[in-house]
């Protein structure tokens, strides 16, 4: 308990300090914003331009399928804004040695590296799905009631722990292989497949997004809970379990490619 | 306070091939090359030693560095900070070590020297009493006070060394490893921190170890200086020694070959020829 | 013109060759960059499967099938960022050094994008491109691609790959301006993903936004290659569109070289 209130008043500093370099460079964080919206909304105008022709994508409306799309971005905001920090030891810290200074202080490694930056780009990202999500609650379309909103508390961070368990396993590989920023890249944008709904792909990919790089779980999945009287909470709970059970692996991982850590540079 | 004990580190990576044929080549090759940066060291460093790691570019000197603080874990052998094993217990080792690495510095880039430190208060866990003594203290060798409110990005390299160390010695480590402390620094710069080096040592008895290619660090500082070439320990004992042993050799061979040309035989020449033919 | 090729042809190779030393990159990238193109493959399945009418913006099924995978070949020859670079430069200050060397920056950065853009031709592009191919004669029982009609293709896209460079070494210039390119970077690539036609046909946009298009660089840089590769341009229309192409790399270059000096200029006084 003691340990946790120490770790806590340290995030605080640390992210105080973060806060102090960001108001002094306003202009990146306005770039940094409009990027990752513009980002979010061109994949929202690419649909309203497909539903110009069609009535219907196998059975789900335009608005449902804003729904899923704005749902999916919340998860991967909450966890491109607090563990941004991963992808530079995929890229940078391992191949040039800047880890170093993490194995020197005495506290938890992994903390000190999402500690260290709060990302504000992830707040486009965060807008464009919060107001998805609330247009779409005012259309009636989605299911509000005290289960479905617990839930849906449950299920966003379930899915941002899942978003940070597949970075963080991707980026532990450049311990042993210096740069893993592709592998990364790679399953992170595997995610783009899980914005909308899996049945429209094949066997092969349906089965990689669900069960091996389980981004439908964070996105499609979820979404479709809050949609459809039909589908059953056993969708929100198998996601819990896949959260737990990948960080634990990741976790894992990191752990022991620290200990591989080469330090190079010099 | 130090015990190094048979360790040695490897490492592994993919080889290369030169040339463009060589780049298509590596694509589809899996053949790695081991290189032992570390080969079979052993030693034992007392409390409050000032002891100089020396050796040529690559001989192996900051792998050792870094196996003692945690951040390397050795391929074979055993390594002891303060009883205990740095790449088994790092929270706890990382309490009682302090560490400048003179290329790189381990302060916040962008924020003010005052607050890399309030924030490396809270990490080591300091006293508001103790911080202020410290910090007077540190005040008072590396004179921080002139430049505590710059962010450590505008700092000249100078000042970057001495906020550095002064980070270094904020939680009051029981060993000091310094990496290349005094590299790129100007000759007044460089005085200043062996002076403060010395006077923590003699203060509060903090066992040092530094590697380093300035001969004054050494003549200055060191006690006993262990010599390592491509990872093997050549030499270790006191600085004494050294100078009269080899000095005597050194003149003796020097005599032969120009007997004209009698000097005086300087610790830098010693070292030089010791990097180049190996301990005779 | 032999010293300029001999001055210029080592940046192209040697951004050849780097390419090929990040073993893990080269297999991987090419394996991420084809997944935007599956998703809208399987998207436009869906999508084809729910409408009514077999034609969508002009292009039935089966061609809009050739026009995912030759946007991926295009896009992968075309868009090479050389702001990226620019950046690089003006971060690690090595902007200063080119700017001592005898050569000009901007052709030896679009050099080095050529030799980027060989690379990828070779992998994995002209692969996909057989692959299109082939499933146009196999699967489809269609004739392949006729030659006249590859000749002019390969041309436009040489134009499209100048007007791509030199319009990204103009937007390049901001870093002179903010150390953080990396949120207007993403800003571009998804307003141009929109405007290039890189995302969903220029044809299926509203007639008044097409008509803003119309004079705009960005449909020169991927939609027209492309629809010029469909066949979907014949006679005066297809003179016109390379023409304005031609006109383009004409303009951006101009633009390219006004805000370079400004900006050298900018530099010297300060001293960067």
């Amino acid at each position: 308990m003691k340990k946790i209130k120490r770790y806590l008043r340290l995030y605080r500093v640390f992210s105080s300090q973060f806060f102090k370099t960001i108001m002094q460079s306003k202009v990146d964080f306005l770039m940094g914003l409009l990027g990752f919206f513009l980002t979010q909304l061109s994949g929202i105008a690419f649909l309203y331009l497909v539903f110009e022709q069609i009535p219907d994508l196998k059975g789900w409306s335009l608005e449902q399928l804003m729904f899923i799309y704005g749902f999916a971005q919340i998860p991967r905001g909450i966890d491109h804004l607090f563990t941004d920090n991963i992808w530079m030891i995929a890229w940078r810290w391992v191949i040039n040695g800047d880890f170093d200074k993490y194995m020197l202080r005495p506290m938890n490694i992994f903390f000190q590296v999402i500690a260290e930056k709060l990302q504000p780009d992830a707040l486009g990202e965060l807008l464009v799905g919060s107001i998805l999500v609330i247009l779409s609650v005012s259309k009636g379309i989605v299911i509000v009631d005290a289960w479905h909103i617990l839930l849906f508390i449950v299920s966003i961070f379930a899915g941002a722990l899942i978003y940070t368990s597949i970075k963080l396993f991707f980026a532990s590989l450049a311990f042993w292989i210096k740069i893993s920023g592709p592998f990364l890249q790679v399953a992170y944008e595997m995610a783009d497949f899980a914005k909308y709904p899996t049945e429209i792909y094949n066997k092969a990919i349906r089965f990689l997004v669900t069960w091996v790089i389980p981004f439908a779980f964070v996105a499609y999945l979820p979404a479709s809970f809050f949609l459809k009287e039909t589908v059953s909470a056993g969708v929100i709970l198998i996601e819990c379990v896949i959260a737990v059970v990948f960080w634990c692996i990741a976790y894992a991982v990191f752990n022991k490619g620290t200990h591989s850590y080469e330090s190079a540079g010099n | 306070m130090i015990k190094i004990e048979n360790v040695s580190k490897e490492f592994v990576s993919p080889k290369k091939y030169p040339g463009l044929k060589g780049a298509i080549r590596g694509l589809f090759s899996t053949e790695k090359v081991v290189k032992k940066a570390v080969d079979d060291i052993s030693f034992s460093i007392e409390k409050g030693e000032i002891v100089g790691y020396i050796g040529s570019n690559g001989a192996g000197k900051s792998t050792t560095i870094k196996m003692m603080t945690g951040i390397l874990t050795p391929t074979k052998g055993t390594c002891m900070v303060n009883g205990l094993d740095p790449s088994k217990n790092r929270r706890k080792n990382a309490k009682n070590i302090g560490v400048v690495f003179g290329q790189r510095t381990q302060l916040w880039w962008d924020l003010p020297l005052s607050e890399s430190f309030t924030v490396l208060k809270e990490i080591y866990d300091v006293s508001d009493e103790n911080y202020e003594q410290r910090m007077e203290f540190l005040n008072e060798v590396l004179e921080l006070q002139d430049f505590f409110d710059k962010p450590v990005r505008t700092l000249s390299l100078g000042q970057r060394m001495r906020a550095d160390l002064g980070a270094a010695l904020l939680h009051n480590p029981k060993v000091l490893f310094l990496d290349e402390p005094t590299i790129g620094l100007d000759l007044v710069v460089k005085d200043n921190m062996r002076k403060a080096i010395k006077e923590i040592n003699e203060k509060y008895q903090t066992t040092v170890i530094l590697t380093t290619h300035d001969i004054e660090d050494i003549e200055e500082l060191c006690s006993r200086i262990i010599i390592i070439d491509e990872g093997k320990k050549i030499y270790d004992g006191s600085l004494q020694q050294l100078k009269e042993t080899y000095g005597a050799k050194l003149k003796q061979t020097m005599a032969e070959s120009q007997p004209e040309e009698s000097k005086e035989i300087k610790l830098a020449d010693i070292v030089k020829e010791i990097y180049k033919h190996g301990i005779v | 013109m032999k010293k300029f090729v001999r001055t210029y042809l080592p940046f192209m190779a040697n951004e050849f060759k780097r390419q090929l030393a990040y073993k893990g990159a080269f297999y991987l990238f090419i394996f991420i960059s084809l997944f935007g193109s599956f998703i809208s493959y399987y998207l436009w399945m869906a999508i084809y499967g729910s409408s009514k009418s077999g034609v969508i913006g002009g292009l039935n099924q089966q061609e809009m099938v050739v026009y995912i995978f030759m946007v991926y070949v295009t896009t992968s020859v075309v868009m090479v960022s050389v702001s990226n670079w620019v950046s690089d430069d003006v971060v690690k200050g090595t902007v200063a050094m080119n700017l001592i060397k005898p050569i000009d920056y901007r052709i030896s950065l679009i050099s080095m994008a050529m030799g980027r853009a060989v690379y990828q031709f070779l992998a994995p592009s002209i692969f996909i491109w057989i692959g299109v191919e082939v499933y146009k004669a196999v699967a489809l029982g269609q004739p392949m691609v006729s030659v006249t009609t590859v000749i002019i293709y390969l041309c436009s896209c040489m134009m499209s790959f100048f007007i791509y460079t030199l319009f990204d070494f103009c937007f390049g210039m901001i870093a002179f301006f903010t150390t953080y390119i990396f949120g207007l970077r993403m800003a571009k690539e998804a307003l141009l993903s929109f405007l290039t036609g890189q995302l969903i046909p220029i044809s299926l946009f509203p007639a008044a936004v097409q008509r803003v298009f119309e004079y705009l660089p960005f449909s020169s840089m991927v939609y027209t290659p492309v629809m010029i590769y469909l066949e979907k341009y014949t006679g005066q229309e297809l003179a016109f569109v390379l023409l304005r192409q031609a006109v383009w790399v004409v303009i951006l270059y101009a633009l390219g070289s006004l805000i370079w000096h400004k900006v050298t200029r900018r530099l010297v006084v300060l001293g960067g």
